[in-house]
């Protein structure tokens, strides 16, 4: 194990594991119920580097990114049913990233907003066209480490340090009425989803095979997910109790993605609104270029094209096209107009309807000694999967009635 | 099952007209009010920069317009207020732009109380 290798994919995880669905509603569930949501970021955080590692473990020792799996263990119905709906959340979610990048250019240049979409778009083709993996992956992330300036702003507004650790206990706030309570729910469901979101997965295991991992890779996983998502869900919890501080006594529900960065401005300044424009800008760009490539990634699998960008783009022709023309797909729906907070709400929507088929398939190989031989799940991550598996399950349920009975968690 | 299932909660959903179907737009004019206030306060101190507040003033604006048009009681003392709101000029004193947001807040309370 390479000491600086781990280090930036570390420093990759947590700079690149906040997007702009995980950035709006950890500002909008600080500014609303305070500290109390804290402990449902850490739940969804636990759920990710469980299947994260997961993923990674399968993709070192079976070779096997998810899609492939899903049609295998799915069978070809099913596991089609799956891709189309993964396909249609994984672009939404591209859509709602395209749009968050052209806002943030749009706070930091004034340029318009259509054409900084336009734009973003053209940068992102090239740089996955002309970037290797590693680097497309390390470009975003380690940029988006100047989200830190999040986690500085918390300390330097002083907050109730003991009401934080408090939000780390699950709770529900006393007094809530049914309204308030069902808005909680959704809150609940719609952080799962976003720290959850199946992009994710899709790319951090196809990332693994693009990587080449085998067994030697194993601690290498294990530290990345562990290590690299508990330090960036620090920077989302940082976000929300940011908000809970400073929004909610101002009675401020952030209505645009823009108003997080107040956040740093507050105790910094010109340089901490800066900054954290900046940081919201590489990783939400992050997010897209990894909302399209998972969806591309989807795609060349289940069908068994060739795929990959560690080949040359001419030598998978399809995969090369399908990731392009997402792009382009994603770039039309900005182009409408539609809502970027709109789109990030059916983002999550569609993303926690899909969860429990993307899991399933994975829980069940991780689990198979004929594929993992001795690599395969112990009681621990057995356990931890079924947990995650069910928590996820019944929050798929609940998702749709809840989304319609809040208005999308609007009241 | 699945459609039916649909097609009630669509019905639950639609069942609160005016005021409680108003009610979400009135939460989203209050807090653009607050966020617009926080914006020119920030702005007064010299913490911002010129380029994100003129950005943030016609995304708020933008917001505050749909919240307007998608009132099914534009004439409502609710409906009035957003409207006062919108003739705001960008650079509002942050005093008045958070007066506003209380009388937004007040008339939210009341009707989730009700």
């Amino acid at each position: 194990m390479n000491p600086l290798e781990l280090t930036l994919g570390i420093m990759t995880a947590v700079g690149g594991f906040v997007d702009v669905s995980e950035l709006v509603f950890a500002a909008k569930a600080g500014s609303t119920f305070g500290y109390a949501l804290i402990w449902v970021f850490a739940l969804g955080t636990v759920g990710i580097i469980v299947f994260s590692e997961m993923s990674g473990r399968v993709a070192a020792v079976a070779k096997q990114p998810v899609f492939n799996l899903m049609r295998h263990r799915l069978g070809l119905k099913l596991g089609l049913v799956t891709l189309l709906a993964s396909m249609i959340s994984n672009l939404i979610t591209c859509a709602a990233e395209v749009g968050g990048v052209a806002l943030i250019l749009n706070y930091l240049t004034g340029a318009p907003y259509f054409l900084m979409a336009i734009v973003m778009v053209a940068v992102m083709i090239a740089s996955i066209w002309i970037l290797p993996f590693k680097w497309i992956e390390r470009v975003y992330g380690l940029f988006g480490l100047f989200m830190l300036v999040f986690a500085a702003a918390l300390v330097a507004i002083h907050p109730p340090w003991d009401k934080i650790a408090g939000g780390f206990v699950p709770q529900v706030p006393q007094g809530l009425s049914t309204k308030e309570l069902l808005t909680f729910a959704y809150f609940s469901v719609a952080i799962l989803s976003a720290v959850m979101f199946p992009y994710e997965v899709y790319f951090y295991s196809s990332g693994g095979i693009e990587e080449g991992w085998g067994p030697k890779d194993m601690l290498t996983n294990r530290v990345t997910s562990i290590l690299g998502m508990s330090l960036g869900s620090m920077l989302a919890i940082a976000i929300l109790s940011n908000s809970g501080q400073l929004f909610g006594p101002a009675n401020v529900d952030p209505e645009i993605p823009g108003t997080a960065a107040l956040q740093a401005s507050i105790p910094f300044g010109r340089w901490g609104l800066i900054l954290a424009l900046l940081g919201m800008f590489f990783a939400i760009a992050g997010a897209a270029v990894e909302t399209c490539l998972a969806n591309a990634y989807g795609i060349a699998q289940f069908f068994g094209w060739n795929w990959g960008r560690h080949k040359k783009p001419w030598e998978a022709p399809r995969f090369t096209l399908t990731w392009m023309a997402l792009f382009l797909l994603a770039l039309l729906i900005v182009l409408t107009g539609v809502d970027v907070m709109m789109l990030v709400e059916f983002a999550i929507l569609f993303s926690i309807l899909v969860l429990p088929l993307t899991y399933l398939p994975l829980l069940l190989l991780a689990g198979d000694k004929k594929y993992m031989r001795g690599h395969a799940n112990g009681p621990v991550a057995k356990a931890l999967g079924w947990l995650y598996f069910a928590i996820i399950s019944a929050a798929a349920v609940a998702a749709l009635p809840l989304f319609v009975l809040t208005s999308g968690g609007n009241g | 099952m699945g459609r039916t299932s649909l097609v009630l909660l669509a019905l639950l959903a639609g069942c609160s007209r005016g005021p409680g179907q108003d009610l979400q737009y009135i939460k989203q004019a209050r807090s653009i009010a607050a966020e617009w206030a926080l914006v020119n306060e920030q702005a007064a101190a010299g913490r911002l920069t010129r380029t994100y507040v003129l950005s943030m003033h016609q995304w708020l604006a933008d917001g505050l317009r749909t919240a307007d048009q998608s009132l099914t009681q534009p004439d409502s003392p609710y409906g009035r207020e957003i409207h006062t709101l919108l003739g705001e000029p960008e650079d509002a004193a942050p005093a008045e732009l958070r007066a506003h947001a209380e009388r937004l807040k007040q008339i939210e309370d009341q009707l989730e109380s009700a």
